[in-house]
């Protein structure tokens, strides 16, 4: 018995629920950041995993995982200066209290 | 290799969950940098060792110090309860949490994934780089996203510079008021 795709994706998909739960139930904002981090995380692995074990992929899911990593720390770094920029005016990075769009 | 993927995918599992339950903010960041450690395992049992020094890299080094960064800049000294830091949609969110969880996995395991075997990955760095300038057969649309992520990463740190830049005077004003 070896380790298999399915081992892989299940991983993947747990560790993207845990994630989503994160960002849906967490109050600080940085928090919040790192949750979505880590879905990007999973679905990374799951391209790495068919990258692997799917013949006709030409090892195509490794190249976008370098471009998914990218954009991640595209989005780390705007995402953290919108923080600071709301915390500067605000104070406070708690996402309950910053509801000021709210209609 | 069984217990290889055990032992990663428990401390890639145990770290994901330390982020969302660890009242302290610099134990979430900690937490989330094990969980990438994790991944970066699971890259190297997949044949992508360079994508696993870069996953090291950029995740664990360069990723994880920005937000020990932000959270120095953001956090002021208060109660650590689970009050103060879950809202109040913990247990809906738990429930929407677990649907998802539980309808990818069900996806998986119905899907026919075919024949699949282990070792079809770029092993080495110069097929990794072919891939990614598109030369390598049937990778031709990478030649254009190479080009696209290199100005979206250049649009994306002068736009963090212009988003958290202090305006003329604005620091000395807050300092004359406290």
């Amino acid at each position: 018995m070896s380790v298999t795709l399915v081992w892989y994706l299940i991983v993947a998909a747990m560790m993207f629920a845990i994630g989503a739960w994160g960002a849906m139930i967490r109050r600080n904002a940085v928090v919040v950041f790192m949750c979505v981090e880590l879905m990007i995380n999973a679905v990374n692995l799951t391209l790495v995993a068919f990258s692997d074990y799917l013949p006709k992929a030409h090892g195509a899911g490794t190249g976008y995982a370098v471009l998914v990593i990218a954009i991640a720390a595209a989005e780390v770094a705007v995402g953290l200066a919108i923080v600071l920029a709301v915390f500067r005016t605000r104070r406070t990075v708690n996402i309950d209290e910053i509801n000021s769009m709210k209609g | 290799m069984i217990f290889v993927f055990i032992v990663l995918s428990a401390i890639t599992l145990i770290s994901s969950f330390g982020v969302v339950i660890s009242r302290n903010v610099v134990h979430s960041a900690l937490f989330m940098s094990g969980a990438f450690l994790g991944v970066a395992g699971f890259f190297a049992m997949l044949h992508s060792p360079a994508l696993a020094a870069l996953q090291v890299l950029i995740y664990v080094g360069a990723v994880t110090v920005v937000i020990l960064f932000g959270i120095m800049f953001t956090q002021r000294p208060q109660v650590r309860r689970f009050r103060t830091i879950l809202n109040r949609q913990v247990g809906a969110g738990f429930t929407v949490a677990l649907f998802v969880g539980a309808l990818l996995i069900y996806v998986f395991l119905q899907q026919d994934w075919g024949s699949t075997s282990a070792g079809h990955g770029p092993r080495t760095v110069a097929s990794l780089g072919r891939i990614l300038v598109g030369v390598s057969s049937g990778t031709d649309i990478f030649a254009l996203l190479f080009e696209v992520a290199s100005i979206l990463l250049l649009v994306a740190v002068v736009a963090a510079i212009v988003i958290s830049r202090r305006k003329t005077g604005e620091g000395v004003e807050r300092r004359a008021e406290e």
